[in-house]
């Protein structure tokens, strides 16, 4: 379940933001701002896919790096909102 | 003496040396240690012949800063390379200019790449690690020499720095900008703005991008302090640090304040001491600006217009006028004249022509390129490529442009680079690209592309192909495939007509 979600994510980004299906090119721990992978129009494409993909809404307060900035971080926080709900 | 951005910074930095400079979240540079950096930039450069190229790759950060004043007091010439292109384009550019010598963060994705370009053609390549803060560890990893460096006091036209912009591969566009351009830029946006050394901007603009670029100097020179963010990925972020580092003033493009707006509430923070935003880099829909005033009320806010051939700005409205004057981007900043011509002559008010400004602060050209500059300048006057009007009280409007570009967010892309990078893509018998309307940004890229007959050509990959060679911004966000490209009778391309197709 939790390789799948992560596996989800991953695969959205490589194929909007990198445009390939080798997962070799995107490591689930990778800075997604830092390797300049999403910039800010990006994140907030990335916010809406969480959102209508797994049914979370992002609040205002939670989109934050640490929540948002790498596919294991994204994976870590859509399992912890689903635990909450 | 001639002043400059590199003298002026010397004397606030001896009056104000204990004051704030520059910060991030959790430390800041005052501008003893940014004069002490910068110093130490200088001793390193000392050597090298006046007017020597030094490419920088660094991002928004105080060693930036000191990197770009070290490179300007050593008599060199600062050439910024935009952070988010790739290391091909860079290459050509560092090669274009001559830069002898490039500078680059280690942890910059494209730096290995680039030094990997760049080192057999002997460009001499310096590296810095900018991860940790303090202006001691900068100075240390720098090997400064301990030799003191002369004092280099520069004429107003000596170049101090090279801006590429949107050229195309085979011909890249450097502006040149002057000491003196530099300067009086600064000092005007200094007044309109009424900025004092009780200012605390915020950036999150690049410092390579000419907007970017007059919000630091305009903030040294003023003796106010400049927070910095990376990026604007977090505008939740952004918006706790206008309140939490008690910010006045906040520069913006139109997507930074549809990003701002899109998801969050102003009204959750305290921004009562933020005294202005500034908005450039793009006509600003209306209905953005409207919202804008509603969550951020009492707050001034200044619409300008400007190009990196101009420095940066051009002109302002100011604020009180917003209401009197919707749509425009105001008079001229003080120093600079603004006259709109139609067929060689001054047009009358209302009478829509190009745009023609003269001052200080236009460019002393295009780097090596005597015709691309013969274009543009003449007699002292910039023609800026921008179409509009100026009302009968003197109001300038824009009303589109002559030139072909692309405007996505506040960068401009040449449809003829991306068009360059398609047609070297295998099966690709020719390639178009446009601008159509995004919501975010503005306008995004679109690309027509005509298969060679019999191949079967990948949309995705055809983005991959264009984001390894071009920044992402420059990368189609749609992509179709056609049989042909519409063609007036003549042959020419017909532009306008892909975004319907």
């Amino acid at each position: 379940m939790a390789d799948a979600l992560r596996t989800q994510i991953r695969d959205f980004i490589l194929q909007n933001y990198l445009f390939t299906d080798d997962a070799s090119a995107l490591a689930l721990d990778d800075s997604l701002l830092e390797r300049g992978i999403v910039d800010s129009t990006g994140m907030l494409e990335v916010i809406f896919f969480i959102e209508e993909q797994f049914g979370v809404k992002v609040k205002d307060e939670e989109m934050i790096p640490e929540n948002l900035d790498s596919v294991n971080k994204i994976a870590a926080f859509v399992e912890a909102r689903r635990k909450a709900a | 003496m001639t002043h400059s951005i590199v003298s002026a910074l010397r004397e606030v930095a001896a009056r104000r040396s204990e004051a704030p400079a520059l910060g991030r979240r959790d430390w800041q540079w005052t501008y003893r240690d940014l004069d002490t950096a910068k110093y130490a930039v200088q001793a390193v450069l000392t050597s090298r012949r006046r007017g020597s190229r030094v490419a920088l790759l660094v991002r928004n950060s105080p060693q930036y800063v000191a990197l770009y004043y070290g490179v300007l007091a050593a008599g060199c010439v600062a050439v910024p390379l935009n952070a988010a292109e790739r290391a091909s384009v860079l290459a050509r550019q560092i090669e274009h200019c001559g830069a002898e010598l490039a500078i680059g963060e280690a942890s910059h994705p494209e730096w290995p790449k680039l030094r990997a370009a760049i080192e057999p053609h002997g460009v001499q390549t310096l590296e810095l690690s900018i991860s940790q803060d303090c202006a001691a560890a900068f100075i240390e990893a720098l090997g400064a020499a301990h030799t003191a460096p002369e004092s280099y006091e520069p004429g107003k036209d000596d170049l101090a720095a090279i801006i590429y912009t949107s050229g195309t591969t085979g011909r890249p566009k450097g502006v040149m900008l002057s000491h003196g351009a530099l300067y009086s830029n600064a000092t005007a946006i200094i007044e309109y703005l009424e900025l004092t050394s009780a200012d605390r901007g915020l950036c999150v603009l690049p410092f390579h991008f000419s907007y970017g670029n007059s919000v630091l100097h305009s903030h040294l020179l003023a003796g106010a302090f400049l927070a910095l963010e990376d990026n604007f990925a977090f505008p939740q972020v952004t918006l706790q640090r206008l309140q939490d580092e008690v910010i006045t003033g906040f520069p913006g493009v139109p997507s930074t304040f549809a990003l701002l707006l899109g998801r969050c509430r102003l009204a959750d923070f305290d921004l009562s001491r933020l005294r202005y935003i500034t908005q450039a880099g793009g006509a600003m829909p209306r209905a953005l600006i409207e919202r804008l005033r509603a969550q951020a009320p009492g707050v001034k806010i200044f619409v300008m217009y400007g190009q990196t051939e101009a420095t940066a700005r051009l002109t302002y409205l100011p604020p009180e006028r917003l209401d009197a004057k919707p749509g425009s981007v105001g008079i001229p900043i003080p120093g600079v004249e603004i006259e709109v011509r139609r067929e060689g002559r001054a047009a009358a008010p209302n009478e829509t022509g190009e745009i023609h400004a003269r001052g200080p602060n236009v460019m002393l050209g295009y780097w090596n390129d005597p015709a691309a500059t013969a274009q543009v300048l003449r007699d002292g006057w910039l023609s800026t490529g921008d179409l509009g009007h100026v009302d009968a009280d003197g109001f300038l409007y824009i009303d589109g442009r002559s030139v072909e570009m692309i405007k996505v967010g506040a960068f401009r892309v040449s449809p003829q680079e991306v068009e360059e990078v398609l047609a070297q893509i295998d099966g690709v018998e020719e390639a178009a690209v446009t601008a159509i309307p995004d919501e975010v940004l503005g306008q995004a890229i679109k690309a027509v592309i005509v298969p060679r007959a019999g191949v079967e050509l990948q949309v995705m990959a055809v983005k991959a192909h264009c984001r390894q060679r071009l920044a992402s911004y420059k990368v189609p966000k749609v992509v179709e495939l056609a049989t042909a490209l519409p063609r007036t009778s003549s042959g020419k391309v017909q532009r306008f007509k892909l975004a319907e197709t």
